[in-house]
């Protein structure tokens, strides 16, 4: 449903996004997670067609995205909301419907069935005079005008309380299920591995992994072996009544299993723990090394 | 075949579709407009120009503020006939007739059919103003007088003879002059039109030997015959008044004493740019904050992502603006008797004044910002309008502002298409021009910068840079501009001596015209160009400026349709366009502006390769080589 491919922005000679190729299918929620002054944001308005890639092309649902007919497709949403704050709710989602074409009837409908979806009151209230939840929910129905395949969602969750957010990252899940294509970007990682189908990890305007959460940890993750064991053996801290060593490869738990007997004891555990996203992120923004599999 | 059906049918489409655009913000615009001030705030703004208004009127009607009241004081006895005159005059304050207190309490005495006089200069002045106050006084009674001819039985009607090329008075209207007694028999009031030395501007125009018939009532009044951009003292309600006053202004009485003959002052002119204008500025203000609006806090990205172009979306917010200024012109011509003509030669004021704000709320990084350009645009569209005005009595001057188009409108001697093109051509090219670099940059990418005015407008410039052929077509592009500029500089050099104005105006011109030709060059080294630094390039991109600029420029031979380079200043600044004052002296110095200004466009485009500073230095150059060939050229001209 979207189709990016070596897509490149610089600024200057500020390259803000270097290289970006990845591909979202349809009903996929795809995440793009990475620090600040990732090129996060500068790959989603490429996408979006406000911003002119340098290099590099993106279709999204078989149009480019320079092609004004393929805004009618697409549902975008800033990381702000910047709303036209003496409208009200109603009357600023009837104007944008009213720029799409939609007709009267069924914006009407669509509105209104939006508005109650997310629990939207105060609809005739002066947008300034809403909290910036009620704004962003009203940011949210205005990318649904439309009714689009695609929606592009730039930190949908920022600066939002954890109940707000926790709502809006439900009703992301809500929209895939109804056969739309998400792809947002975020900065809180739990949010990217409870709802994304799949990750991009951008670094320094570079895509460094990619794939599903699960392919990401076993490419780039290493999985750590909690060794317990009934005496004390190099390396080991204490844990209770036993000893535990934290290892990072099989072999390495054969060691310690081998110090144990030789210090007379036993090994008594074995627990693995496995990298969440944002260890790996963490790593992959200390490296920036390139995608291995040429994602960059 | 049918490909090009389909296709002409997918362009019909678009354009439907663009125009349903543009209606759906225009009308989305007007509601927030709306919206955004509420009705007690508006009706007590209402309230409060009605209360000025009625404030202002009043004082009128009880005969207008009077700074000066009582300032002098006259002893006259109240029975005097004197006495009259001092009480009505507010300057003038009536003191018993007591000649021992002359220096301490009174200025003036009037007693025993004398007038003494304090020895002090405010004495000296209250007996001048006594005295305007007395013929004033007899005048009115005169004027009150039923029968008119015995009043006044020499009536004179005043032509104020165009002024010829260099100032030089026409002589060619002697018959205009003529004065037509009435019934009391001939005066000869030896005019002085036709033989004027070229130096003065004699408006007198009264040559002719006066005629013993006619009425006193039909040359008062009529205006038939009068040249319109002169203006006499029998033009219409805005015509320029003959006799001083306001009353001359608007139709009041013509009767006087020679002494009330005053030379022509663009008082219509005054008139039609503050009827015209200050609805203007009121209509900016709203425009120039929705456009910034939309930049702060990005506002517009959203309609940016919307299935609308840019243009549409420009197009849309500004159609209610243009709509109001060009009705409210359309109510103040009205008002004025004006025709359809004169709304036509206002609105294209009106169209720059938005493209200005509209490039001034693109570039502005604030609302404090946003006001310094609008006053500016205001000050300089003012002035540019209202200043070519003032030489009424020079039709080609006059008619660089459009203003003047309304005074021949509301004279009824009518606009030629020339006129209308000379004049209201700079204001739709410009207003063109601006609103696509504004179009330019109403992108995502250069909306929400907080980069500074001049970078934004080198932005613009890049905006419309695709490629080398861009560059000749930006150039010519700035001709409106450069035009705008040199005649502004034409009318506001007007008045200096031809000694000095000559040359400053060559090197004005010279100026103006690099810097057009070499801004988006330097902006494209910056841009799109920025990896072709070198000198080679400078020199491709400098020679196809000037080629452009070349072209460009002929499109100024508009002004010879007016006659503006029969006028020397005229020349001056029109001559290096390789318009001559003949056919034969202009095909010799066709080709040789082309080669002057891909010369020095290509000595700044050199300086633009590199910074600022180094273009700034390199413009010295290009202008001295500009400015040494227009003194050539006029040099060569005569």
């Amino acid at each position: 449903m979207i189709e990016v491919e070596g897509l490149r922005k610089t600024y200057g000679d500020f390259p803000a996004v270097v290289g970006s190729t990845f591909d979202v299918d349809r009903g996929e929620i795809f995440g793009i997670v990475g620090p600040n002054g990732a090129g996060k944001t500068t790959t989603l308005k490429m996408i979006a067609g406000l911003v002119d890639p340098s290099a590099g092309s993106a279709t999204v649902a078989g149009f480019d995205a320079s092609d004004p007919e393929m805004r009618r497709s697409l549902g975008f949403l800033p990381e702000e909301s910047p709303l036209y704050e003496d409208m009200t709710a109603r009357s600023y989602l009837d104007f944008f419907a009213d720029l799409y074409d939609v007709p009267g009837e069924v914006a009407t409908e669509r509105i209104e069935r939006t508005l109650d979806r997310l629990e939207l009151d105060h609809r005739d209230r002066r947008l300034g005079d809403v909290s910036k939840g009620m704004k962003r929910k009203v940011a949210i129905a205005r990318s649904l005008v439309n009714d689009p395949d695609v929606l592009i969602y730039d930190e949908p969750a920022s600066g939002l309380d954890p109940l707000t957010t926790n709502y809006v990252l439900e009703f992301v899940r809500e929209l895939r299920d109804a056969g739309k294509t998400v792809l947002f970007s975020a900065h809180n990682l739990y949010h990217v591995e409870s709802v994304c189908d799949r990750v991009a990890i951008m670094n320094r305007g570079d895509v460094v992994a990619r794939g599903t959460v699960p392919e990401i940890r076993e490419t780039y993750g290493t999985t750590d072996y909690r060794v317990f064991t009934s005496v004390p053996v190099e390396g080991a801290e204490s844990a209770g009544d036993r000893h535990v060593v934290t290892v990072e490869e099989m072999a390495a738990v054969e060691a310690v299993r081998q110090r144990a007997a030789d210090a007379g004891g036993e090994v008594v555990d074995i627990r693995t723990r496995e990298p969440s996203l944002e260890d790996i992120f963490l790593d992959l923004a200390a490296d920036a090394e390139p995608d291995p599999r040429g994602g960059a | 075949m049918s490909g090009r059906r389909e296709r002409v049918r997918s362009a019909i489409r678009a354009a439907r579709g663009g125009l349903r655009a543009v209606a759906r913000i225009a009308r989305w615009e007007v509601s927030r407009s709306v919206g955004v001030v509420d009705r007690r705030t508006a009706a007590l703004g209402l309230l409060a120009l009605l209360l000025a208004g009625a404030v202002g009127g009043a004082a009128t009607a009880a005969g207008g503020v009077a700074l000066d009241r009582d300032v002098y004081r006259v002893g006259v006895d109240t029975d005097s006939p004197y006495h009259e005159v001092v009480v009505e005059t507010p300057a003038l304050a009536a003191r018993p007739p007591e000649v021992d207190r002359l220096g301490r309490g009174v200025e003036v005495v009037v007693a025993d059919d004398h007038v003494y006089v304090a020895d002090s200069r405010k004495a000296q002045a209250a007996l001048s103003t006594f005295r305007d106050a007395v013929r004033r006084h007899n005048l009115d009674r005169l004027r009150e007088e039923r029968n008119e001819s015995a009043a006044f039985p020499v009536v004179v009607t005043l032509r104020y003879a165009e002024r010829t090329p260099d100032g030089v008075v026409a002589g060619g209207e002697s018959g205009d002059g003529t004065g037509t007694g009435t019934g009391t028999g001939t005066e000869d009031t030896s005019g002085s039109a036709g033989d004027s030395d070229g130096t003065e501007s004699a408006p007198s125009g009264a040559d002719g030997s006066t005629s013993g018939s006619g009425s006193g009532a039909d040359t008062a009044t009529g205006a038939a015959g009068v040249d319109a951009a002169t203006g006499s003292a029998a033009d219409g309600p805005l015509g320029v008044p003959g006799f001083g006053g306001a009353g001359g202004l608007f139709g009041g009485s013509t009767s006087g004493s020679p002494a009330d003959i005053s030379p022509p002052f663009p008082f219509g002119a005054l008139v039609l740019a503050f009827l015209f204008f200050v609805p203007m500025n009121f209509v900016i203000q709203p425009y120039g904050s929705t456009i910034l609006n939309e930049r702060i806090n990005r506002r517009g990205e959203l309609l940016l992502v919307a299935p609308v172009s840019p243009a549409a979306i420009v197009a849309g917010k500004t159609l209610p603006y243009l709509a109001t200024l060009v009705g409210v012109t359309a109510l103040v011509a009205l008002a004025i008797g004006g025709s359809p003509v004169s709304v036509a030669a206002v609105a294209p004021i009106a169209a720059l004044y938005l493209a200005a704000t509209f490039v001034g709320g693109m570039f502005a990084r604030s609302f404090k910002e946003l006001t310094f350009v609008t006053v500016s645009i205001s000050v300089f569209l003012t002035s540019y309008a209202f200043v070519p005005a003032i030489f009424t009595n020079v039709t080609p001057i006059a008619l660089i502002s459009p203003l003047t188009l309304v005074v021949h409108d509301l004279q009824g001697t009518g606009v030629t298409a020339a006129q209308y093109a000379f004049s209201t051509g700079p204001f739709y090219v410009g207003s063109a021009v601006l609103f696509a670099l504004g179009v330019g940059v109403y992108r995502e990418e250069d909306m929400f910068t907080q980069r500074s005015v001049p970078l934004k407008f080198l932005d613009a410039l890049n905006s419309r840079l695709k490629g080398r052929k861009s560059v000749a077509v930006l150039s010519a592009l700035a001709i409106p501009f450069v035009f705008i500029a040199e005649l502004l500089a034409v009318a506001v050099l007007f008045v200096l001596p031809v000694e000095v104005s000559i040359p400053l105006l060559l090197v004005a011109v010279a100026a103006v015209e690099e810097v057009a030709k070499s801004v988006h060059v330097y902006a494209g080294f910056r841009g799109p160009f920025a990896d072709r630094r070198g000198w080679k390039a400078a020199l491709v991109l400098g020679a196809l400026s000037g080629l452009g600029f070349f072209l460009g420029e002929k499109l100024t031979a508009v002004v010879q349709l007016v006659g503006l380079p029969d006028l020397a200043l005229g020349r001056a600044a029109f001559s290096s366009a390789g318009i001559a004052a003949t056919p034969a002296v202009g095909l010799l110095l066709l080709l040789a502006p082309l080669a002057l200004h891909a010369t020095t466009t290509s000595i700044a485009s050199l300086g633009a390769t590199r910074d600022r500073a180094t273009y700034l230095a390199a413009l010295v150059p290009a202008i001295a080589v500009h400015a040494a060939y227009n003194f050539a050229v006029v040099s060569t001209l005569g």
